[in-house]
């Protein structure tokens, strides 16, 4: 099955660290169409994976991998059901 | 830099054009506006390289208010952007709005009083701020043009608004953006966080009216959750001892320590510590001298997007000959600082 590990990072607390971590997981047959479009595109070319906006600061990015191929892309380029999958944990 | 972000999302706008269920009419318009929305992205991408134009410029640009206005947004627990204005947030029941205005229209009083800037830009601009944004957001954020902050999930995070050294940060971002225009990668990236741990610091001594041995040099304090608490951290960053146990996020406390591609909080430590160092080595309020010549660095010599922290702290040691050339104990004090992290 054909699945997508996403993990979170960055922001103002610095997710990714040793202690602040923010996982999850999703099928892409469960994704909606659009969704999965978005990620096929985003995969298929990872150099036109959007920008950070220019300025930005304290962001999360989210880093999304399909079999062996990750990619990180900035939060406002992620569909709504991705950035929803992850669950934010203290380690 | 191409700008994709938009309220209604183009693959929502896409989908809906093609809903047979909705008239002829209707999905026109859904396209019109996917073609629209298109164009005003555009137009924000040039509004972007208008401010780099204009901030080369400045020193013969119009001061454009007295003093900024402070505006606030509720998100009401989505993600667009800006969200509902506010119209009273002064008086606001919301407590979070209430402190969201207090406090921005505080750090504004900082920056005029303390550095003579007028609001981010320093000609006056709008201080613009959303709340409740998303839903249990553990993040607060500047996303080129204003600041976002997140309720936090109550757990590990609370509302990012009780930080007044968060608000001082993320407004600092945006001093950045106007100013040095630090990039947020490498060296230029931990430069970026750390000015603005610098800045929010200095604003809630400045606040709380503490003096360098007072102040506690936490970043975060106020925003722990229970969790965070109850696993013994007492803050995000610690300035005087950035590798700390008590630190949920503990940094490098040396130069040579930072790897390529480490995350901008993480690599702020060292120049945390060197900016906490010379504060507590000087003594007295950090923003009186020490802040002035780091303020000077940041603002004095326009864009370096890629500087180095080899040449910031030769900037700061320069600046602190030049603003202080009758104090050498203001020199020893920065130089002390950028000595202890290895640079």
């Amino acid at each position: 099955m054909d699945r997508l590990k996403i993990e979170r990072v960055g922001g103002f607390a610095g997710f990714g660290g040793p202690h602040l971590k923010s996982r999850g997981e999703v099928a892409v047959s469960d994704l909606p169409a659009a969704d999965q479009k978005t990620v096929d595109s985003l995969f298929a070319d990872p150099n036109k994976v959007p920008a950070a906006h220019p300025g930005q600061a304290d962001a999360f990015s989210y880093r999304i991998t399909r079999g062996a191929k990750t990619i990180e892309v900035p939060e406002h380029a992620v569909p709504s059901t991705i950035k929803n999958s992850v669950k934010d944990v203290l380690e | 830099m191409p700008c994709t972000c938009c309220i209604i999302p183009n693959d929502v706008l896409t989908r809906l054009s093609q809903d047979k269920k909705l008239s002829a009419v209707v999905r026109k318009q859904l396209v019109d506006t996917v073609q629209v929305s298109h164009e005003l992205r555009e137009m924000r991408t040039q509004a972007a390289k208008l401010t780099n134009v204009v901030a080369a410029r400045a020193s013969g640009m119009v001061t454009l208010a007295a003093a900024p206005a402070v505006t606030v947004y509720d998100c009401k627990h989505t993600q667009t952007l800006p969200g509902t204005p506010v119209p009273k947030p002064k008086t606001s029941s919301d407590a979070s709005i209430k402190r969201t205005f207090n406090q921005t229209t505080k750090v504004a009083k900082f920056y005029q009083q303390v550095f003579n800037r007028n609001s981010i830009d320093d000609h006056g601009m709008t201080m613009m701020s959303s709340i409740h944004y998303g839903e249990k957001y553990n993040n607060a954020m500047w996303n080129g043009s204003q600041m976002i902050y997140g309720d936090g999930d109550g757990s590990i995070f609370v509302d990012f608004t009780k930080g007044n050294d968060v608000i001082g940060h993320e407004l600092t971002h945006g001093v950045t953006q106007h100013s040095l225009q630090l990039a947020y990668s490498g060296d230029a990236g931990g430069l970026n966080e750390s000015i603005s741990d610098c800045f929010g610091s200095m604003f809630r001594q400045w606040e709380a009216k503490q003096d360098v041995k007072k102040a506690d040099w936490l970043i975060g304090k106020d925003i722990m959750g229970p969790a965070a608490k109850k696993k013994g951290f007492t803050c995000l960053r610690d300035m005087a001892n950035p590798a700390a146990k008590h630190c949920l996020a503990p940094q490098p406390t040396k130069y040579s320590q930072i790897t390529p591609g480490m995350d901008p909080h993480y690599s702020s430590g060292p120049p945390n510590l060197a900016f906490c160092t010379a504060c507590t080595t000087l003594g007295g309020y950090s923003w009186a001298k020490i802040g002035q010549v780091w303020y000077n660095s940041l603002t004095g010599f326009g864009p370096t997007p890629n500087m180095t922290m080899k040449a910031f702290a030769a900037r700061t040691r320069q600046g602190a000959q030049t603003l202080y050339p009758g104090d050498a104990t203001v020199y020893a004090a920065v130089n002390a600082g950028w000595t202890t992290v290895g640079l």
